[in-house]
């Protein structure tokens, strides 16, 4: 990892030869050092970081960074490093062009205000162990990221870090984080986080003994404790807090990320890691929980979105508009709790409802503007509404339009009569024709820019006629490891992020639309996984979180069936599938354990069992795995590995009674009928042939196949009449096979 | 490793003990943003509001009077602008100038007086306003400006006749090209000036003690005392009056109260009254109107008085008073002569500052952040007619005085700032 020295305190201006006076740092020992990493190394902003860094990004019209270093300000820090990684030069230039901020400026509160750049970066994990090689870190820093909203006063935290330091050396970190309230219902921000960070906390002290991270599209919905924490009196285990990605550490601290070389997130990698290793490196990680004051990342569209409303109802005081902390801002309160910025015209009959508009805009007659943010020089035309949307400067919206939650862009201009519909993301300089409504389906992220950075090719019916702009597709390939393509989150919760939670939208709903998709089957949703899919797309803030883990227990119940549905599933086909062994044993203790491990109920086991061997056969119809005939699939699903059939009749139907043979029966057609790729016909002689296998096997008796042809069930739709239908045959037979038994059920079947 | 103890967060203390090292510019701007972060408020912002000015005399360059007060004016509206919630920042500021004025005029006389070219025509025109009475003439403000170009216009064509005589005329407009400015006038004003500034700031900081000074007038044996969210005016005019007299004091609090861990309200005032054997009731927000009843006075410190008597004060004080109006208690309210303001409250009343809602609802409360809409207004504006007594440190006034108080205190020239504030 050899770092590239980069642009010393804002390209060299700053005056200060740094590195003479570097020696001379290491001993100030009362002065208060923070480093602001300033790249995530995550695309969840594209398109608009494609142009500018999140941190550039306005909330409330201020740039993310304005709070971060105004945080760093008030808390007294005097040394400021700023790690740079992709658009360095947006950054440096727009610190260097800061009346405030720029070091040279006599005003600049800080002593020093220096860039690094390490351009072969990939990871914080990389910055950590430059800043480790600098040497000029000389005593207790903050870390923070650049997207850091926050209003809490750090002293006692510092004074408190200090303590626990002194009194033992190994005490080297303390990690702000600010509780969401426990068992008091959803908390918007707590949604907004994707993922729950969970930590183990023991509660006299406040030491993290151990450090998980849970999300909804994770295989296991649990983790394991460390046997290690039960030496300890007492332990809690806290989902609920928001990591506000500010940490106060010891010099320690970077040594310890130069140790190893693989970490690569300050919390996932790293204090996971460390955490674990906690024998060997006999470090103490503690947590500050507070409960006053304000403090959240922008680390999400959702949490852009959260903070946003937050600047608005003034939780983040003082760092609110009208304090206009920025030099050339004049906001001012005016009614309805908006914040105008001097220059503004609302024009008669226009309505402006806890908003914030820059200077210089125009909210034309009949105009309702409520809870959005209008930047500067924008021009709202008549009777147009927005609603819950991040409008950047220099937008222009023709008459009659409407946007709602969205996030348009600078200089974005959408023609009249247009309609932009929640969750759109709209990038810089993106022009929409006039009438055009943006499709409601998912997210909608419009941009000049493909995801390579090249301009794209217009796509006019999307934009209309005269727009400019097309769909941006974002890369999802996780192996992709291209520059800035570098997340280290889970691939799945990444791309759920990208197509289902609507970017900003990432609604329970949503959630459990991914969670029932789970991995890569959507041939499996029973009729009850599609009962937790939104109702209404639009209710969107009412909706509570259903991954939260504070739901009501119906909602639980569901989500943990369907995970273990979907893991099930995959389990069996996968030992179906496997060609080298033809063993069984190992998928059946692995469903058993699964079944263990998520207390699922006879049905749902019945349930996955019969999708499983569904899938597996109807996939050995399809041409590339050979193009069987429906016997033959129906054989070699079911008997192609030792003690699948012993198993399907042990586990799958649960016993000799006649109505759980029905029950096995009626799951087999449900999946086949939510089988895709697989007509009607075709699944319903599969039926057949799998059923028959079933009887010669002795897994099914006569008597439950025609329990289940008499279930009204198993005829509730008329593609599931027509795969019963093509039973018949097998069904007459059975019953001219044992004509005195089945004379009674004859009578009701017809 | 031996670590400072102390804070790193910056406050004014901190910052008055670096004024040293600092350039004033950085100076001021960190007020500035100490202002705007919350981190000086109340009573404070006087202090460091003259503080800062007395730095600007001192350390800026200015050879004339005219310079002088442009950059008190600039300094000052751009510490007013940042905490416009704070209207005494403007106060100090007039004062300043009033104050240099003052000076000036003496220098110019005493000058005049020496050298025998005197021009009764200049001497009249800049200490004419002085000598007329804005008292409750609300339309001087605008009036004002007009009259001082006017004033700089015919002052110059003065000057063509008699050039070199006029030089060390402070009162004059910018416009005349004099550059031979007096060094010994400007060093001398400079230190009468600081001289002044430093009287201002003993002003401010005993002001308390002598409101304090009236308390066994205002409090009689056996009195019930409601003092509304005590200050530390009102601590300190509480415990006056308990080393004299026997009285109980009912200290209310609203419901936002924080405190140190633990402790009720105002747990160290209770403490020192109890010492001095004045019987407490702590009232939380709901118990305040019981009490009413019993209370004999009402006792709450302001944080601005208008011209017209009207009141800025804590949330939650209003409603104390109305409710002493109700039951005909008398409402005395605690202000020192600098926290009154030369204006009527007409636009300063919107400024009201919205604080944070954590006050009332945690942050945490998921669902209740989501539900609500809280509006915390930390000040609030109380009308003059329910206020009985204004104790200054000048003594107790009524509402029919205030007006001569502030034409003593504020210059006419220096009443239109708050328009000046935007040329910063």
């Amino acid at each position: 990892m050899s770092a590239k020295q980069g642009g010393k305190g804002a390209a060299g201006g700053g005056g200060k030869a740094k590195k003479p006076a570097k020696a001379a740092e290491e001993k100030r020992e009362d002065v208060l050092q923070a480093v602001i990493l300033a790249d995530s190394f995550q695309d969840r902003f594209r398109p608009f970081t494609l142009e500018k860094p999140r941190c550039l990004l306005p909330l409330a019209n201020i740039p993310i960074i304005e709070y971060t270093l105004e945080f760093l300000a008030s808390n007294g820090v005097q040394d400021v490093f700023i790690y740079c990684g992709a658009h360095s030069d947006d950054v440096e230039k727009f610190i260097k062009e800061s009346p405030r901020w720029n070091h040279d400026s006599p005003i600049c509160p800080f002593a020093s205000v220096d860039f690094i750049r390490v351009s072969d970066a990939t990871s914080i994990g990389d910055f950590m162990r430059d800043l480790d090689k600098r040497n000029v870190i000389s005593s207790d820093f903050i870390l923070v990221h650049s997207d850091v909203v926050a209003n809490i006063p750090l002293d006692d935290a510092l004074a408190k870090h200090r303590a626990r330091r002194e009194a033992n050396r190994d005490a080297c970190m303390t990690m702000v984080l600010r509780p969401t309230g426990q068992g008091q219902g959803p908390h918007r921000a707590a949604e907004a986080r994707g993922i729950t960070p969970v930590f183990v906390v023991e509660p006299s002290t406040g030491r993290c003994l151990q450090y998980e991270e849970m999300h909804p599209l994770q295989k296991e919905h649990y983790f394991k404790l460390d046997p290690s924490l039960f030496k300890h009196p007492e332990f809690e285990m806290r989902s609920d807090l928001i990591d506000t990605g500010i940490d106060i550490c010891t010099p320690d601290v970077l040594a310890l990320w130069s140790e190893s070389f693989d970490y690569e997130l300050p919390r996932k990698n790293f204090l996971h890691g460390v955490l674990k290793d906690w024998e060997l490196n006999g470090k103490l990680f503690y947590t500050e929980i507070l409960d006053k004051g304000y403090a959240a990342r922008a680390s999400n569209l959702r949490m852009y979105d959260c903070i946003s409303r937050d600047v608005l109802e003034r939780w983040t005081f003082p760092y609110v508009p009208d304090s206009n902390m920025v030099h050339d801002q004049s906001y001012r309160r005016v009614n309805e709790g908006s914040c105008v910025e001097d220059g503004v015209v609302i024009e008669r009959q226009g309505t402006v409802r806890k908003s914030v508009i820059g200077r210089d805009s125009i909210v034309g007659s009949g105009t309702t503007v409520s809870r959005s943010v209008i930047g500067r020089r924008c021009k709202i035309g008549k009777n147009v509404r927005i609603e819950d949307s991040y409008i950047w400067d220099d937008a222009v919206i023709g008459d009659n339009s409407t946007v709602a939650y969205s996030i348009l862009a600078a200089s974005v201009v959408v023609g009249q009569g247009s309609h932009i519909p929640n969750g759109s993301l709209i990038s810089y300089g993106v022009r929409i024709g006039d009438n055009v409504s943006l499709p409601k389906a998912q997210t909608q992220r419009i941009s000049l820019l493909t995801e390579h950075g090249d301009s794209a090719q217009t796509d006019g019916s999307v934009v209309g006629r005269g727009g400019k702009g097309a769909f941006y597709r974002q890369i999802i390939d996780d192996e992709d490891n291209s520059d800035e393509d570098d997340d280290r989150d889970p691939a799945v919760l990444q791309n759920s992020l990208v197509y289902s939670l609507e970017g900003l939208n990432l609604s329970s709903s949503s959630i459990s639309t991914f969670a029932s998709h789970d991995s890569f089957d959507s041939d499996d949703e029973g009729p009850d996984a599609a009962s937790y899919y939104p109702s209404d797309p639009d209710q969107r803030r009412s909706r509570l979180s259903s991954f939260a883990s504070d739901d009501s227990a119906a909602a639980a119940a569901a989500k943990t069936d369907d995970a273990f549905h979907g893991d099930a599933v995959h389990g069996i086909v996968d030992a179906l599938r496997a060609e080298d062994s033809d063993d069984f044993d190992g998928a059946k203790l692995e469903f058993m354990g699964l079944r263990l491990a998520n207390n699922a109920s006879d049905s749902s086991m019945r349930r996955a069992i019969a999708v499983a061997f569904v899938r597996r056969a109807s996939e050995l119809l399809s041409p590339e795995h050979g193009a069987l005939e429906p016997t033959k699939a129906a054989e070699n699903a079911f008997v192609s590995k030792n003690g699948a059939v012993k198993f399907i009749k042990e586990v799958g139907v649960g016993g000799d009674d006649v109505a759980q043979q029905a029950e096995f029966a009626l799951a087999l057609q449900k999946a086949l009928h939510n089988t895709k790729g697989l007509e009607a016909g075709r699944a319903g002689v599969l039926l057949a042939a799998m059923l028959q296998q079933l009887y010669s096997l002795d897994v099914l008796e006569e008597e439950g196949i025609l329990a289940w042809w008499g279930d009204k069930r198993a005829a509730e739709t008329e593609d599931m009449t027509g795969i019963k239908e093509k039973c018949r045959v097998l069904v007459e037979w059975l019953e001219n096979a044992d004509e005195e038994e089945s004379g009674e059920e004859d009578e009701d079947s017809d | 490793m031996a670590p400072s103890q102390a804070a790193y967060a910056p406050s004014l203390e901190k910052l008055l003990k670096s004024l040293k090292s600092k350039s004033l510019e950085a100076s001021i701007e960190d007020l500035i943003f100490l202002l705007k972060r919350r981190q000086v408020s109340g009573d404070e912002c006087a202090n460091a509001t003259a503080h800062m000015l007395l730095q600007v005399v001192a350390r800026s360059k200015w050879h004339d009077v005219d310079q002088l007060l442009s950059r008190i004016q600039s300094t000052g509206s751009r510490l007013a602008q940042a905490a416009p919630h704070e209207p005494v920042i403007g106060n100090i500021v007039r004062r300043v100038l009033g104050l240099i004025r003052d000076e000036a005029s003496e220098d110019r006389n005493a000058d005049e007086f020496m050298s025998e070219s005197v021009s009764d025509l200049q001497s009249l025109p800049p200490s004419a306003p002085s000598h007329t009475r804005p008292t409750g003439a609300t339309p001087v403000r605008p009036a004002l400006v007009p009259t001082a170009t006017s004033l700089a216009v015919s002052k110059s064509m003065f000057n063509l006749l008699s050039a070199a005589e006029t030089a060390d005329s402070p009162m004059t407009g910018a416009s005349t090209p004099i550059s031979q400015a007096q060094p010994t006038s400007a060093h001398a004003l400079r230190s009468e000036v600081i001289d002044g500034i430093e009287e201002i700031m003993d002003e401010i900081s005993q002001a308390d003690d002598q409101i304090a000074g009236f308390a066994d007038i205002q409090v009689h044996p056996g009195d019930f005392i409601l003092a509304m969210l005590p200050s530390p005016a009102v601590e300190r005019f509480l415990l006056k009056a308990a080393a004299k007299r026997r009285f109980t004091a009912l200290l209310a609090s609203n419901g936002s109260y924080i405190s140190a861990v633990g402790e009720a309200p105002y747990a160290a005032l209770r403490k020192k009254l109890n010492a001095a054997g004045v019987n407490t009731v702590n009232l939380a927000s709901n118990g305040l109107l019981a009490y009413m009843p019993r209370a004999n006075k009402v006792i709450f410190g302001a944080k601005a008085v208008y011209q017209s008597g009207g009141l800025l004060v804590d949330s939650a004080c209003c409603i104390a008073a109305r409710a002493a109006q109700e039951y005909s208690k008398p409402v005395i309210v605690l202000s020192g002569v600098y926290k009154f303001c030369p204006f009527d409250p007409s636009e300063e009343v919107s400024k009201v500052d919205l604080g944070n809602p954590m006050t009332y609802v945690s942050y945490g409360d998921g669902p209740a952040v989501d539900a609500l809409e809280v509006e915390n207004a930390v000040a609030e504006y109380l009308p003059p007619e329910l206020v009985d007594v204004y104790l200054t440190n000048l003594g107790p006034q009524t509402r029919d005085h205030l007006g001569s108080i502030i034409s003593d205190h504020y210059k006419p020239e220096d009443m239109g700032l708050s328009l000046l504030i935007n040329e910063a």
